[in-house]
């Protein structure tokens, strides 16, 4: 098994729980959304957790966070964006690259 | 509580892709797993409802006879629970998505209701011209049939959804091969070959989230 060198992979989503985030954001169809709640359950996260990462991945323009009312509760919902999909394409094809595969 | 592990912990791209599929699979699990649900639900509807509808009519069910006014009842409560059962896991395995896929699942879900009253409109408006009970009892089931087969085909198209796919080509099937057999043997014709489709669909799908496992 050759060893991940750093500098090619990207740093933001190669961390464990930003990686789990991702990947699970990608499931969803582009131009859709989902509920925090529902994420949380997809992920096994704790709240303070998921929102930790969610801001990482906010800061690097991967993911779009909208925040709603849906009458008076507050609802967040967040997708991947153009960008992420991207990023996250690239990330999988540079680790199937890296074990020897030809991406 | 916050977890800021930085990415030196898993510096294996192995295990990252590992990790990768791991938790796509689970997510996959989540969608699908009431599925094996569904389709049994409709497989139990068809199969119990349909054979009540043939042991009803004269000259069906040569074991024992059931009155009408039981088995038409239980038939369309049957069908109902299906229909409402179906709606319910639908509207939860698509909770917390909202966005462009809305308007799709709307649309297909809207459909179900719309073509179920069209359809009936027609047998009613054909009784209102004439066609005898006889006929009628061979129409409502092939109809009802037609209806699923065509949903689902369309259901497999949006979703790309091969067993939704196989599942519609048997309804289409069944329906259309049932008059042949006439009343009242069509209807055991419906719940055999639909009802056993559904439930063979339903054992297939189950057995197949548990191998991905």
């Amino acid at each position: 098994m050759s060893p991940v060198h750093q500098g090619e992979l990207d740093p933001v989503i190669h961390a464990a729980a930003r990686l789990k985030i991702t990947a699970t954001l990608a499931t969803i169809p582009p131009g859709d959304r989902i509920a925090f709640p529902r994420l949380q359950e997809l992920l096994d996260m704790t709240p303070g957790n998921l929102s930790t990462h969610l801001r990482k991945l906010e800061d690097a323009a991967y993911v779009e966070v909208e925040k709603t009312h849906q009458g008076r509760t507050p609802v967040t919902y967040i997708s991947l964006s153009k960008a992420g999909r991207r990023a996250f394409e690239d990330y999988t094809d540079a680790l199937k690259q890296l074990l020897g595969g030809t991406a | 509580m916050t977890n800021t592990v930085e990415p030196h912990e898993t510096d294996d791209a192995a295990e990252m892709l590992a990790l990768i599929t791991a938790q796509q699979r689970k997510v996959d699990q989540l969608m699908l797993r009431p599925i094996p649900w569904m389709l049994g639900i409709w497989g139990v509807a068809w199969l119990v409802g349909f054979l009540l509808l043939w042991s009803a009519y004269p000259g069906g069910n040569p074991l024992f006879t059931i009155p009408m006014a039981v088995a038409a009842p239980v038939f369309a409560l049957l069908i109902a629970g299906a229909i409402a059962a179906s709606a319910i896991i639908g509207a939860r395995l698509s909770r917390g998505v909202k966005g462009e896929s809305n308007f799709a699942g709307a649309v297909y879900g809207i459909s179900w209701s719309l073509c179920g009253i069209a359809f009936a409109a027609l047998g009613v408006g054909l009784i209102a011209n004439g066609l005898s009970q006889e006929l009628a009892s061979i129409y409502f089931p092939s109809a009802f049939s037609l209806m699923c087969g065509t949903l689902y085909l369309a259901g497999a198209a949006l979703w790309r959804q091969v067993s939704q796919l196989v599942l519609g080509i048997i309804m289409l099937v069944v329906g259309a091969v049932a008059p042949f057999f006439g009343a009242p043997t069509n209807n055991l014709v419906m719940a055999i070959f639909g009802g056993g489709a559904l439930l063979v669909a339903a054992i297939v799908f189950a057995v197949r989230l548990r191998q991905a496992r």
